[in-house]
This record gives C-alpha cells, structure tokens and sequence, in this order.
C-alpha cells in the first residue's frame, strides 16, 4: 500500500519539478513500507536522510526557478521550504531520539508532511510558474 | 552570456601564450630529466615576503580591524586610485592646451590661480598615480609571497604582469604633458631609450633637439596617448579579473572615504608643482623626478638604454614566467554527478573561480541544467559542495555521492573521519574543529577533547555537517578556524561561511542549531595563540551550558520560558 499516490492536482506544470515531486513520493512510499515491514526500523533512518537531501535539492531547484521568474511571494515561499526542512530533521531526531517511537505516528507525520508542501504550492504558485 | 563566450576567448589567446610559455619547461624536462617541483629559492623568499607582510597586516589589523585593512583589498585599491586618477585627469584635461605654449601655462594656471579646484584635481591625478603604482607593486608583491600565482591562478598574474607596463606607459605619458623641465628630462631620456631599439628609421630623439622640431601636433599626439594608454591600462584591468567571480573592485567605503580624505589633504598641504618652463635649446641639469614612474631613468643615462632594456624586459619576462618555475599542480578538480545534480545552481553562484558553469542537461532528465566543471578554472577549494544541497551527511553512507564533490576529500571521507576522530572524545566540553588549509596550523592541538579536520577551505563543509555534528552529539561544539576575516585565501570562503551560518546565503545552516555552540576563529596562518585561547574559552562556555539537549534554544516562535519537556509539541504535525 503506498502511502502518497500522485495525482495530476500536483502538477505545478514545470516538467523538472513534477519530475522530482514524483520521485519523492517514490521515496516517502518507499520508507512507509519498510517502516511498516517487522525489522525495518533502522532502514528508516537512512531513508529519512535520503528524502532530507531529496528535498532539499528540490528547494533549491524551485528556489532558483522562483528566482528566475521574479516569483514575488519569493520570501515567503522560501521561509516554508526552510520550515519544511527543520520538520523533517525534527522527525529524524526524534526517530533517533525517541524511546517511546510509532510507526503509525511517523507515518502519519511524514504524509501530513508532505502534503504541507503541496499546500505551499498554491494556485498562485502555479499560475506563476506555467 | 557574453560574458563567458569573451572569457573563453581571453582564455584562448593566452593559451597560446602558455604554449610559448611551455617551450622552456619542455625544454628542461628534456635537457635536466625532470624538471624540481619546488623551488627552495623562491620558498624561501616566499617566507621572508610573508613575514614582513604579517608584520605590516598585524599593525593595520590592530589601527583599523582586519575587514577594512587596506592591504587585503589591495587589487581593489588599485582599481579605486584609477578611478580618482581618471576623475581628476577629465576635469585637468578641460583646461589643457595642447600647444607647446600653452601647455605649461594652462597647468601653471590650474595650480596657482584655480588652485582650489584645479590645483587639486591636478595633485589628485598625480598622488593617486603614483598611489597606484603602490598599491599595485604590493598587490602583486603579497600574492606572491602568499603563493595565489601559480596554479589556476596563473592567468591573473600574467595579465597582470602585463598591465604593468600599461600602468607605467600612462604615468609617464602624463608627466611629459606638463612640458616642464621634467617633462623635457622624460622626452630626452624616453627618446633615448627606444632609440636603442632598432625599430625607428631615424633616431626620433632628432625631435627633441632644439625648440623649432617641436610642434602642436605632436602634443595632440601626447594627449592621445595619455588618454589611450589608460584605456588600455583599464581595459587590460578587466581582462586581468575576468577568470575570478564577483571581483571585487570596490575596496570597502570606509577605506574609500579615508583613502581620498589623504590624497585630498595631501593635495592641498604639498601641491604638486611644475619644475620651470621646458626649454629645449638649454639642456636639463636638475630635476626631481617621481621616484614611483621615473625609478629607472636615472640608469638610463648612468648604464645604458641597453641595460635597462635589459632589466625591464628581463624581469617582465621572469615575472610573466613565475607560475611556472615551477608551476603547482592543484588538487583534482571538483567532479558533477549528474544522478546527484537537478542544476540548481548554488555550486555556479558560489565558485569564487568562475569554474562551475550551468549547460543544458545532456542526460534526458526533465532538468533545465547541469552543472558542469571547467577543471582548468578550479583551484579544488570545495566552496561548491558547500553548497551542494545534496552534500549532507543524514544520508544513508551506501548513497552518498553529492552532485558535486572533492576527488582529495570526498563529501563520505569527511563524514567518516568526523565519526573517527569525535568517537574517542569524552566530557561535555568536546569539540570539533574545522580548519582550512590557510588558518592557524591544527596539527598542534594535540589535547584530549578536540577532534580536528582540515578542509581546502571552510566553506567546503557543507552546513548541515554542524548540525550532524551538533544534533548526533558526536561533539559539544563546532569552531572553525580559518583565514583572517579581510583576508580568505579562497577569496570569498569567509563570506560564504559567515552569510550561511546566519542563514543568509544557500545553505542556511538550520535555525535550531544552538549558536552559542559554534564558534569561530578567523585567525589566519599566524594566530595559533588567538586559536588556542578561543578554544579555551570556547570549552569553558560549553561545559556551562551542559550536554546539548534538543528544544533547549526555543526557536523565536517559541516562548523562551517553554519547558524543555514538551520541546517537540510545537512543531509536531498531524
């Protein structure tokens, strides 16, 4: 069962950026099933730091293209992303830290998670970017 | 665009001048087996030129701070002191006659009538030349000594070296203008010594006989080059900064206020003066010439023109061959993978060296871009996988392979030897510490407590190293110990390093990284002391404040009087 599913009203039209928000979902379903297979504890680690540095990229990549086409929401649009990363990293600390740690919470963390970055892409967003 | 595509060419044509350059070393290689790769002569002078360099930096570091110490923006000071020379030079140049009569009197004019004005403008031309030729023949004096020549650095110094001659045709040109008796020293001696080279059918000294072979045309002629030469000079100024991204021509505003406050009142306490009316049927016995573009005209009548054609043109020759006796071979140069890299340019914006480039993707994924590395440019500095967003240590270690990365200390070799060398360290004072290859020596912290790496430069290790460093608790703290602040090495590695730490430059070091656990020592080459006394009390800091613990500094939405316990409540999503 995947956790995300992609579907078209992510498209923000930018081939590159769809490009990766796909691949991302590839990797965030790919976590979910090893956090949900018995033993795949410290599998997830790594895969929280692989989508850490996916993510990461992909913000810099839509910085740039934001950038590139004087997006002016700019600032805050990048604020978001910032916020965005420090939430993933919390959820990597508190996957290493965490004594008393749930899958289903982290599940659920990371979908809440990736669909506040769609939500950052509002219909603004997109108008600006096609 | 046009940019690169001139930069290519510029780097075209002195390719050609660097097969020419080749031909000696080729040459020795073959003659005298291998040609040394160190040269103990010039090491030692390097060494020598160092240490009275730092001697001068200390006490200006110590009268003004080291960001606004004049002798780390040399380059740049040369490029203000041309701006001052041509500012002045157009507003002297309205007045100017350019007749045999009338250019003595329209000078003597500026300086005693339109004194206040003119005059200045007229000492302001000639205290900024000469200004010049300082803060030039120190700038190419402490590169040396500071060994940035060689190496990809080579076409910079060429150029450079080059311009000189440029620098000094302008000033001289400027003195004959005056048409005093200096002026008529300069034309004589000048005349002479081309003279000597076998390319005027007739001596053109012919001209300088007596008052009836001069002409005003000829002084058409002399304002012509005074306006070319600097052109030229100009010119050659932006080709010499072409290979270096983000040059800085501007020197800070404060050195810029301070540095035309002294010429000015220099201008109006010593005026600089003409020495008597040129007059050609009596010869020249007395002159005081400006030692700073007239040093060698002396030689000139005591030697010969040969001699000093000789000196000039063999020390220009030496000075054009120093980035190769011998030459340095950098690191290997930084290296793109593609499967790594969605071309989002932070490498390209940071390279201090113009030697990242962004070209149309070529691997048929859905990217606009591709970072692409000129090896020839690149100085292996690591500033680009600072940047790099996928350079980041969280990621599992099998994967680890940014988009771009060091061949001489892979992104995956620093994270293993930060967990080797912080794996021994014990107490809540442990630090790590991250050098660069022009800081305070690391080799002589050998004390228990202090884990050490040192990087090409700082601004190689990408940001979230600290926080892996920090979060993973594999040390207390982080310090970094580098360049003096005015001064990087790598031109713009403390800057970057400052503007990400502050989260003002891509990467932003993460907010919740606890700042009172990050120190830094800008201390350069010579400050092991300062090093070693930041250390200190950076520890001392650290063991008051305890073993780091998550949410212990409340991010600014937080209340500061949060509890620590429900850290993670405000953030936590679902």
């Amino acid at each position: 069962m995947s956790l995300i599913d992609w579907d078209e009203k992510y498209s923000v039209g930018v081939a590159a950026v769809d490009h990766e928000h796909r691949e991302l979902i590839g990797l965030v379903n790919e976590a979910h099933d090893r956090l949900m297979r018995p033993g795949g504890e410290k599998a997830v680690m790594e895969f929280l730091g692989e989508i850490f540095a996916r993510i990461s990229a992909h913000f810099a990549l839509e910085e740039q293209i934001m950038r590139a086409r004087n997006y002016d929401h700019y600032d805050e649009h990048k604020t978001d992303h910032e916020r965005l990363l420090d939430e993933i990293r919390d959820m990597m600390d508190d996957y290493e830290d965490g004594e008393s740690f749930s899958e289903e919470l982290l599940a659920q963390q990371l979908q809440a998670w990736f669909a506040g970055h769609f939500r950052s892409h509002d219909a603004r967003l997109r108008q600006n970017l096609t | 665009m046009g940019f690169f595509s001139l930069a290519f060419l510029a780097s075209w044509r002195f390719r050609i001048v660097l097969i020419f350059l080749e031909v000696p070393r080729y040459i020795l290689t073959r003659v005298g087996g291998s040609f040394p790769r160190r040269s103990v002569l010039i090491e030692t002078i390097q060494r020598a030129g160092r240490q009275a360099f730092s001697l001068i930096e200390h006490a200006f570091d110590a009268a003004f701070g080291p960001r606004i110490n004049p002798l780390y923006h040399l380059g740049a000071l040369s490029f203000f002191f041309f701006w001052v020379a041509a500012a002045s030079g157009i507003y002297v140049y309205v007045f100017f006659e350019t007749s045999i009569d009338g250019a003595y009197r329209s000078v003597e004019y500026l300086t005693h009538t339109q004194w206040y004005v003119g005059g200045v403008a007229r000492s302001l031309h000639r205290y900024a030349s000469d200004a010049m030729v300082i803060s030039v023949l120190l700038h190419l004096a402490r590169e040396f000594v500071l060994d940035r020549y060689r190496g990809v650095r080579w076409y910079a110094w060429l150029t450079g070296v080059i311009l000189l001659w440029f620098l000094y045709a302008s000033g001289i040109g400027g003195y004959w203008l005056v048409w005093d008796r200096l002026a008529q020293y300069i034309a004589v001696v000048t005349t002479e010594w081309f003279d000597w080279l076998p390319i005027f059918a007739e001596p053109i000294a012919r001209n300088f006989l007596n008052s009836t072979s001069v002409n005003d045309r000829f002084f058409s002629l002399l304002v012509f080059m005074h306006i070319g030469f600097p052109l030229f000079l100009l010119l050659g100024m932006w080709i010499h900064i072409l290979r270096i991204s983000r040059a800085k021509t501007n020197p800070p505003r404060l050195i810029m206020i301070g540095t035309s406050l002294a010429l000015t009142a220099l201008s109006l306490v010593y005026p600089a003066l003409s020495q008597g009316p040129a007059d050609l049927d009596t010869l020249v016995s007395r002159v005081q010439p400006d030692w700073f573009y007239l040093a060698m005209y002396p030689l000139i009548d005591l030697w010969s023109p040969g001699a000093v054609w000789a000196i000039a043109g063999g020390g220009t020759l030496l000075l054009m061959l120093l980035p190769w006796l011998p030459r340095r071979r950098e690191e290997p140069a930084a290296v793109v993978d593609l499967a790594n890299c969605n071309g989002c340019g932070r490498c390209f914006a940071d390279c201090p060296y113009s030697a990242v480039i962004l070209q149309p993707r070529r691997d048929g994924l859905p990217f606009e871009s591709q970072a692409v590395v000129e090896p020839d440019l690149c100085t292996a500095c690591g500033i680009c996988v600072g940047a790099c967003p996928t350079a980041t240590p969280f990621r599992r270690v099998s994967d680890l392979v940014p988009g771009i990365d060091m061949p001489s200390l892979t992104t995956r070799d620093m994270r293993s030897h930060i967990l080797t060398a912080t794996a021994a360290l014990a107490g809540t004072d442990r630090i790590m510490v991250f050098g660069c290859r022009t800081g305070p020596d690391l080799a002589s912290l050998r004390e228990p407590g202090i884990a050490t790496l040192a990087l090409p430069c700082l601004a190689a290790l990408p940001p979230s190293f600290i926080d892996f460093v920090i979060s993973r608790r594999h040390a207390d703290g982080v310090l970094f110990a580098g360049c003096i602040a005015g001064d990087c090495y790598q031109r713009l590695g403390v800057e970057w390093t400052e503007q990400r730490l502050a989260g003002q430059r891509d990467p932003y070091l993460r907010g919740r990284v606890p700042r009172e656990r990050l120190a830094t020592a800008w201390a350069g080459p010579a400050g092991a002391t300062t090093l070693v006394r930041e250390i200190a009390a950076f520890r001392a800091r650290l063991r008051a404040m305890g073993p780091y613990r998550r949410g212990s500094t409340p991010s600014p939405a937080a209340p500061p009087s949060h509890p620590p316990e429900d850290h993670d409540v405000s953030y936590r999503l679902g």
